[in-house]
């Protein structure tokens, strides 16, 4: 901890970066983000398994971004990332959000993190995107601390669910989903936290015409869940952080993880793992097969 | 006030009958105040934190229609929506979601009566349940309001042993509602209630509401703000959660080129398009603004015009807040 608040502080000592955006302790078992632009402010820096979020959210902020300009030359901003974050700056790099020279990373390797805050860590506590994680190591970093750690052994019941959902026939599986989207308030939390959800303006929040109901009854729900689930397959990276933030419990990681795991299945791809390899949507080809959609 | 007492088997006797009756029951479950089918669900634990989510969607539900209109050749035909209240009946509602209903009633009753939200909220009974728990997220006490609180209550249980309870008449309407059950009570000693209450751990006083009120409406253009909106991520889980906060936005929703209705949804104040006009121009176009309108809405705009905190000290906000952004702790450090 003492090596991740000395560099972060001599950072922005060096006027490397104009601010860093990392993790607090707030109590036991919370951290939260922080926007550190004062050194003194380093002291509080914390990484550990209750560094739940995905900071990369904040990269596309424009008030983050601002301040960067805040000096004569433009500064980086800094930001501490788990490796599945690092997927998520991959996809915001390769979608043009933001530059990757723009970008200093402060990686970590990784031992796994809660499923939400309040819990105590421990292999019944693993949030479910660390149980099958393959990226205990980020892909691209500029500084990396700690050791090597291995995440603890549990049940995927996540992919349990999702084979559990296949094998349904369409009726009982829109019968899952109708009840799951009941709950739903449309809060946005799901989009609030989520680092790809960047547009300046949601199509929910059109409104001539209004393509997204906002009520939030069946089909206003309906159409904002399977929109979203539409804007993020095969750019979800599976960081999980929806489903962490819905206070109405909705498991928006089995609809997230199922786009995934079609966009390997049919096209090879993962969101987030390399700058070398295109984007899905981004590298489309007539030759593709379309058996998924038919 | 008066004070019966009253077995647990008595109490969910009553429960059944109300049941029968064709009453809606609502209890704290996990999530959410749920929907009694059978009395084996009402648990009556005073060790419970509040559920995610208030009953205040059964006053003012997240999504509800106003009117249906049909257009014509020449004219515009409306459908007017009567809200026929019926009975619901909360059950072991907490001290700090108790008092939700009336302290929305001054908004709703204020220059225009929302008869949507008035003619369920006075077929509400809350029948209170002292509560023996907090977290690092309540502040009850801070507010004006305590875990052992009979605002809001129409009628408020207190355990007595694990089989008995106090039941404290908060109101006519409390009376009334008890009147056929009089079998079931014996009187009752407020001494007795009383030596259970004094036991209750309360949340230490966070801060002085009165200091808050004052900074606020010398700090508008604090720095703190900014620091805030910088980690707020403009989501309404705060103010969906929030058993007071009472915003909405009416839309009309088309079925067809002639047919539609119009809506009221809840509608959250961190939202960026919430101020949004139809110039484009956006008064609150930072989230710090949008975050100072929030805290200053609960601890100073609403004490202004109704002489009352729109915050029941719940913590719902900040225990699902998903940046951790604790209301209790930015409340405390409004102050120089």
């Amino acid at each position: 901890m003492e090596v991740l608040r000395k560099y972060a502080s001599e950072l922005l000592e060096k006027k490397a970066v104009a601010a860093v955006i990392g993790y607090v302790r707030v109590s036991d078992k919370r951290t939260r983000p922080a926007i550190i632009t004062n050194p003194e402010d380093t002291s509080s820096l914390v990484f550990d398994n209750y560094c739940l979020n995905n900071l990369s959210v904040y990269l596309t902020k424009a008030r983050i971004k601002a301040l960067c300009r805040t000096s004569d030359k433009p500064m980086k901003l800094a930001i501490t990332a788990k490796p599945c974050d690092v997927h998520s700056i991959v996809a915001l790099i390769q979608e043009n959000q933001i530059h990757r020279d723009d970008i200093h990373i402060i990686s970590f390797n990784c031992g796994g993190v809660v499923k939400d805050f309040g819990l105590e860590f421990s292999k019944e506590t693993l949030a479910s995107k660390c149980i099958h994680c393959e990226s205990q190591k980020p892909v691209y970093f500029d500084k990396l601390f700690g050791e090597e750690k291995k995440i603890p052994a549990a049940e995927d019941k996540q992919l349990q669910k999702i084979n559990e959902i296949d094998s349904m026939s369409t009726e009982e599986r829109f019968e899952f989903f109708k009840k799951e989207f009941d709950k739903c308030i449309k809060c946005y939390a799901c989009r609030a936290v989520c680092p790809l959800c960047y547009c300046q303006r949601c199509i929910t929040d059109k409104t001539i015409p209004c393509w997204i109901e906002s009520s939030s009854h069946q089909r206003g729900n309906f159409s904002w869940n399977i929109v979203r689930a539409f804007h993020l397959s095969a750019r979800c990276t599976g960081c999980g952080e929806c489903e962490r933030a819905c206070p109405m419990d909705i498991p928006l990681g089995l609809i997230n993880r199922t786009m995934a795991i079609e966009a390997k299945k049919s096209f090879s791809f993962v969101s987030g793992r390399s700058l070398e390899i295109p984007t899905l949507v981004g590298s489309f080809d007539v030759k593709d097969s379309d058996e998924l959609f038919m | 006030m008066t004070e019966k007492i009253i077995l647990k088997d008595d109490f969910l006797k009553i429960c059944s009958d109300l049941l029968s009756k064709g009453d809606t029951l609502l209890a704290p479950g996990q999530a959410e105040y749920i929907r009694i089918k059978d009395i084996s669900e009402i648990i009556l634990n005073t060790s419970a934190l509040p559920p995610k989510t208030s009953f205040k969607s059964y006053a003012f539900p997240r999504s509800e229609p106003l009117l249906y209109y049909k257009r014509g050749k020449n004219d515009v035909q409306i459908i007017d929506i009567n809200v026929e209240g019926k009975n619901i009946v909360v059950i072991g509602a907490k001290p700090c979601d108790a008092e939700s209903l009336s302290i929305m009633n001054h908004l709703f009753t204020w220059d225009y009566e929302d008869e949507f939200f008035t003619a369920r909220a006075k077929h509400f009974i809350v029948i209170g349940l002292m509560c023996s728990n907090f977290d690092e997220y309540c502040f009850c006490t801070s507010v004006g309001t305590s875990p052992v609180s009979e605002k809001g209550s129409d009628l408020f249980l207190i355990p007595l042993d694990e089989n008995t309870f106090a039941i404290r008449i908060v109101t006519e309407k409390g009376n009334e509602f008890l009147k056929p059950y009089t079998e079931f009570l014996k009187d009752g000693n407020e001494q007795n209630s009383a030596m259970i209450t004094k036991k209750v751990k309360f949340p230490e006083i966070a801060f002085d509401k009165d200091e808050v009120y004052e900074w606020l409406g010398n700090n508008f253009e604090s720095p703190k703000w900014e620091n805030i909106g910088n980690v707020c991520l403009s989501c309404a889980q705060c103010a969906f959660a929030c058993p007071v906060c009472h915003c909405f936005d009416i839309v009309d929703e088309d079925y067809s080129y002639s047919e539609g209705r119009r809506m009221k949804n809840w509608d959250g104040c961190q939202f960026g398009h919430f101020t949004l006009h139809a110039s484009g121009h956006n008064p609150r176009d930072l989230q710090s603004k949008r975050y100072r309108q929030r805290i200053n809405h609960k601890f100073r705009y609403y004490v202004d015009r109704f002489g009352k905190i729109l915050c029941t000290g719940c913590g719902r906000c900040s225990r699902g807040c998903p940046v951790s952004i604790n209301i209790k702790e930015i409340v405390s450090n409004c102050k120089d």
